[in-house]
């Protein structure tokens, strides 16, 4: 029953977005969905928090769309089609023909070049620089020893060339993500380094338009007529910044909002679930991403591998899901959770053994049981909840925890230096490819970025080959395999699970689809309003 | 004969004006019910506390997920929390906690004031300038704001919560005592015991100091309460004491979560923090009515 | 008050204390989506590598000519943000005041009449009642009441007196408690001054005593007591403002230290440090005006 509603809304949303048939359903109405933090600016090339904007109010070259729960595919954007080399170095983009933006100007293939290039700017202080590390001459650019970027190339007014320094598989994937929203050159100019912040300085091609922005309070977007794949069905989105989750959550029970993310409350599912007014009007879908527990090999005595998958039997995962999160969700047993391509669903399990792990502290020589502390930061409650539990689980098996809260800049700034002990964490695909996961944790710098300081070469290295692979089957292999060698042989990083994306909306929602990887964050293109 | 005359008058005087004082002071504060309410509460949770391990039914500590948000019952008076804890023992060991988190930091951040405070009001001149300045600062800086630096400067935890509750309330506590010490200079026994060759540092802490206690008194019990709930507000932002311990402040917070489906798990802790902070304000209300006379002196 | 050096002491102090913190403003920005490489390179071109006495006088040297500099995390400038938060605050700081005085003084008045009585300890125990909880404890508890289930309400928003309400009341009568002691103790008093024996004693009644000899004379402790609330309401209302999601000084000044924004922290607490001198020196001043017997500069 559920899963019919879903694929019919799914279908819909589906035909909406692809073919653009919004028009004919356009109904009208204001949106009205929360927000917890200010999300700062529209520019997604200065912050790596909130996508909110760049999903509503630009485009990209190419889209990633949800065709199922937890599934996704690459389709035509700003670029109707596109061609690579086979040496997989150059992308050839053909940009659609009378696109607009929210300002006037028609997109061209210069603005694509401008906009990867501002990126590149050491002025711009761009933050997310990583997704054009691969393309040629990026990183003469970033260090100030080039005025422009040698692989960025307008061929003609509608067509892109990106050259990139090496065959690099997931760039495709890479140019779908927010980070890759495309700006107009000579309005963002103009704008200098008020862009993003106003009304007034922000200008994409997106389905929304920015209209009202006034900082830690509320936006207002409204929508775009002249919209390419037509007006969205929304007239409005009024977006409420709340600070505070339990305000939030009485504004959507007060009708205020229309959208409740229960991330927001998690605990407050079964009250959804199993409350006559809200049951009927929960949605969820799967989330691409996954909970694990990290584990610093710099702190002793977890650089022995058997204190480490001692660890790993230490939690009792299935308790953890099926209590906190009510069993919305699954055990994952490796770095790709499902939904990500190359996602394994026949790895070994790791099972929960209390005793097991004791004897392996034993044999690793700590009879008495290890000493260990987890991070976090401090008043996160969704970690907190999850902290408290597993404190009491180790215990059983011997590891005496000690719950260390530190605020985010804390934090973040020791775990950059590799210092920080383990901490539960959750990491949700930006695109769809193992890549965005294994390289995030376990390349050379990152894995002392991220506090792992998991130094193996065997993995650096067939890190370094998976991302020039093209044959997508040969690289499911490749890191199926490497999944192996870290989770289960070396034990590095301790899997929890994934879970799903709960949603409640009022009754007048319709066509919501929840994104394919789990984001709180999402175009509200397709949706409609009834009253 | 010198060394008699230099204590002998001022003392006995003193020492008759202050037994009559607070005999007088304890008799009046009798007389005043709601401070006496209030005085009976802060008794009962302070035994309540001492005795926490022997009253609580359950280990406040002890998590079982199976049993989580469950309703006041015979098992569990109180409840159960979202970790499946008790509710009631979790209070009942939060008492313990609250009240040093009032009690301790009152004394520290009282000490210091009066330390600060008689020095300055004493020595007067550049010591008294630059300690007042010191204390401006502290004072103009917004307290939440100070608490909240100071907590991540040295990290969360209980001891750190005595440190910076302390930090940010000495000032106010030197103000009031330097402005007493002002008046008390003049006195004639201050200024029979200076004739007299009287050291400073005695004079300060025989003379002057103890005729301040009246006010730091009503100041102490007013600022347990305001400690109590500082503690619950940095618990709220984030930085107050460290889970699994059981500040009330922190099950507040904690609980807040829960209003719609588990309203016990946020009345019950918020209900303790509000009996309790009341009962300090009716009892330092009442003192200070009780000692008015000696304060207008 | 020396109001400079108050006002370079602080500055001062959140400066060392915003270095000793563990923590990196680029670091934070980025949360999960860190990368290594960029965390350094912005650094570098923010000017965050350079000493910490070059970037302490770089602010100041800006501050005293009114430039703030720009927030780092909010890539505006820290002036604009301050001015744009403090309306709202000052709405708010105004509107609690009121409800403070508006409960605090007729608590004080009736309890000091009628000391001892039921009358006293209601009014005096309600106004207390205030100072003994948590501001979001009763925040959320009106919340839900008044918005959830009765309706009448706005839950939290700031677009209006109706949105002013319940943020006002939540923290106004957190401070009615020292208002109504304040005005008891005062009017007691007061009211044992020789004065109003004479008046009495020329037969005037009771009211007219208290409205038009001993209120006029015992309320203005309490005014003084009021420009200094006013003040401190602008930096000590952080709860309230998120609670009920107004954007205001308080929130700014959070933020800014959970993400080691020097420029913003800096900006916001030395703009609220202003205005509470300031508050104190009018408070002095109205004194001496009101009382003609004070002298300002005793």
């Amino acid at each position: 029953m559920r899963f019919s509603k879903w694929l019919c809304a799914i279908g819909i949303a589906f035909i909406c977005v692809v073919y653009g048939a919004g028009t004919a359903l356009a109904q009208g109405g204001v949106l009205r969905i929360p927000y917890l933090e200010d999300p700062k600016t529209a520019d997604c090339q200065t912050q790596t928090i909130s996508y909110l904007l760049p999903l509503n109010c630009f485009d990209r070259l190419v889209e990633c769309i949800t065709v199922g729960p937890g599934e996704s595919k690459i389709v035509p954007g700003l670029a109707e089609r596109w061609e690579i080399s086979d040496d997989g170095r150059v992308y050839t983009f053909y940009l659609r023909k009378g696109v607009f933006f929210h300002h006037g100007t028609e997109l061209t293939a210069d603005d694509v070049v401008y906009t990867f290039d501002r990126m590149l700017d050491p002025n711009t202080r761009a933050l997310n620089t990583d997704i054009l590390d691969w393309v040629e001459g990026a990183r003469e650019r970033m260090d100030g020893k080039a005025i422009y970027t040698k692989g960025l190339e307008a061929l003609d007014r509608y067509t892109v060339q990106i050259t990139l320094r090496g065959p690099y598989a997931p760039f495709l994937a890479v140019m779908a993500s927010p980070q890759a929203s495309i700006y107009n050159r000579e309005f963002t100019i103009k704008s200098g380094n008020r862009f993003g912040l106003t009304p007034e300085t922000t200008s994409g091609t997106g389905p929304f338009v920015m209209k009202e922005y006034v900082l830690n309070d509320h936006l207002l977007l409204v929508a775009n007529e002249d919209y390419y794949r037509g007006r969205p069905q929304v007239d409005e989105i009024l977006v409420r910044i709340t600070p505070d989750p339990e305000t939030l959550r009485m504004l959507f029970e007060a009708g205020e909002i229309d959208i409740f993310d229960c991330d927001y409350a998690v605990s407050q599912i079964p009250y959804f679930t199993n409350h006559p007014k809200w049951k009927d009007y929960v949605a969820s879908s799967p989330r691409v991403g996954i909970y694990y527990y990290s584990i610093n090999q710099r702190i002793k005595p977890f650089d022995d591998v058997r204190v480490r998958k001692a660890l790993q039997m230490a939690i009792d995962r299935k308790l953890i899901l099926d209590e906190l999160f009510y069993g919305k969700g699954h055990l994952e047993n490796g770095i790709m959770p499902r939904g990500l391509i190359c996602h394994n669903p026949d790895l070994p399990v790791i099972e929960y053994d209390p005793e097991k792990a004791k004897a392996l502290l034993a044999q690793a020589g700590y009879p008495d049981g290890v000493e260990m502390e987890i991070a976090q930061v401090s008043g996160a409650r969704q970690w907190l909840r999850i902290n408290e539990v597993v404190q009491a689980m180790l215990r059983e098996a011997g590891f005496k925890a000690r719950i260390r809260q530190m605020d985010e800049a804390a934090f973040y700034a020791t775990r950059s230096t590799g210092d920080l002990p383990s901490y539960v964490q959750v990491w949700s695909a930006d695109f769809n490819d193992p890549d965005n996961f294994f390289y995030t944790f376990f390349a050379p710098k990152n894995t002392v970025a991220r506090s792992f300081n998991y130094e193996s070469q065997e993995v650096f290295d067939a890190l370094e080959k998976g991302r020039s692979l093209s044959d997508q089957g040969e690289r499911c292999e490749l890191y199926r395999k490497l999944e192996q060698v870290i989770v289960q042989r070396d034990a590095a990083w301790v899997p929890l699970f994934s879970l799903e994306h709960v949603y409640v909306l009022q009754p007048r929602v319709k066509n919501f689809v929840a994104p394919w990887n789990g984001w709180s964050d999402m175009s509200y293109y397709g949706i409609r309003l009834e009253d | 004969m010198a060394g008699k005359g230099r204590n002998c008058v001022p003392r006995a005087l003193r020492q008759k004006v202050r037994a009559g004082l607070w005999q007088e002071t304890i008799s009046r504060f009798g007389e005043n019910s709601m401070a006496m309410v209030g005085f009976y509460v802060i008794a009962a949770v302070a035994i309540v506390a001492i005795f926490a391990p022997l009253i609580s039914f359950h280990d406040p500590y002890e998590i079982n997920l199976r049993q989580r948000l469950l309703l006041p019952s015979g098992a569990h008076i109180l409840g159960t929390d979202a970790f499946g804890r008790d509710m009631l023992s979790r209070i009942i060991y939060g008492a313990r906690i609250s009240l040093l988190v009032g009690l301790i930091p009152s004394f520290i951040s009282i000490g210091i004031g009066s330390a600060v405070g008689v020095t300055s009001g004493y020595l007067g001149g550049k010591i008294d300038f630059i300690l007042m300045r010191v204390a401006d600062i502290v004072i103009a800086f917004p307290s939440l704001l100070l608490a909240m630096v100071i907590m991540y400067t040295l990290g969360a935890g209980l001891s750190n919560i005595f440190i910076a509750l302390s930090f940010v309330g000495w000032a106010e506590a030197a103000r009031v005592v330097r402005s007493q010490v002002l008046s008390l200079r003049e006195q004639g026994f201050v200024e029979a015991a200076k004739a007299m060759g009287v050291r400073r540092r005695a004079i300060m802490a025989r003379h002057i100091f103890p005729n301040c206690l009246p006010s730091l008194v009503v100041l102490f019990t007013l600022k347990v309460p305001e400690f109590i709930l500082a503690e619950a507000s940095l618990s709220f932002l984030g930085v107050g004491a460290q889970p699994p311990v059981p500040s009330w402040g922190l099950l507040v917070s904690q609980g807040k979560e829960f209003i719609f489906s588990a309203p016990w798990v946020v009345a019950f802790p918020g209900g303790a923090i509000f009996l309790v902070a009341l009962a300090f304000n009716f009892v330092g209300d009442g003192l200070r009515e009780a000692l008015d006379p000696y304060l207008k002196r | 008050m020396a109001t400079v050096p108050v006002l370079i002491g602080v500055s001062i102090l959140i400066f060392v204390m915003l270095n000793i913190i563990p923590g990196d403003p680029v670091a934070v920005m980025m949360k999960e989506r860190i990368s290594p490489d960029v965390v350094e390179k912005v650094k570098a071109q923010m000017g965050l590598d350079d000493p910490l006495i070059v970037r302490y006088f770089r602010f100041i040297g800006g501050a005293l000519r009114g430039d703030f500099g720009m927030s780092y995390k909010l890539n505006r400038p820290v002036s604009r943000l301050i001015m744009q938060a403090f309306p709202n605050t000052l709405a708010l700081a105004l509107a609690a005041a009121l409800v403070s005085w508006l409960i605090g003084i007729p608590a004080g008045v009736l309890s000091a009449l009628k000391p001892n009585t039921i009358i006293d300890r209601a009014f005096m125990g309600f106004s207390v009642a205030g100072i003994s909880m948590p501001i979001f404890w009763s925040a959320l508890l009106m919340q839900y009441l008044f918005a959830l289930k009765l309706g009448w309400l706005p839950v939290s928003g700031f677009y209006g007196a109706k949105y002013l309400l319940m943020p006002a009341v939540a923290l106004g009568w957190s401070a009615a408690g020292t208002i109504a002691r304040l005005s008891r103790s005062s009017l007691l008093d007061v009211m044992q001054k020789d004065y109003i024996r004479t008046a009495r004693a020329k037969g005037l009644s009771e009211v007219r005593v208290v409205v038009y000899h001993a209120l006029k004379n015992a309320l203005l402790p309490v005014v003084t007591v009021m420009a200094i609330q006013v003040a401190s309401f602008l930096s000590g209302a952080v709860i309230t403002e998120s609670v009920f999601g107004i954007p205001g000084l308080g929130r700014l000044a959070v933020d800014a230290i959970r993400t080691r924004d020097m420029p913003l922290l800096e900006g916001s607490v030395l703009f609220a440090t202003f205005l509470v001198v300031m508050g104190n020196a009018m408070a002095d001043i109205l004194y001496s005006t009101l009382d003609p017997r004070i002298r300002y500069g005793r």
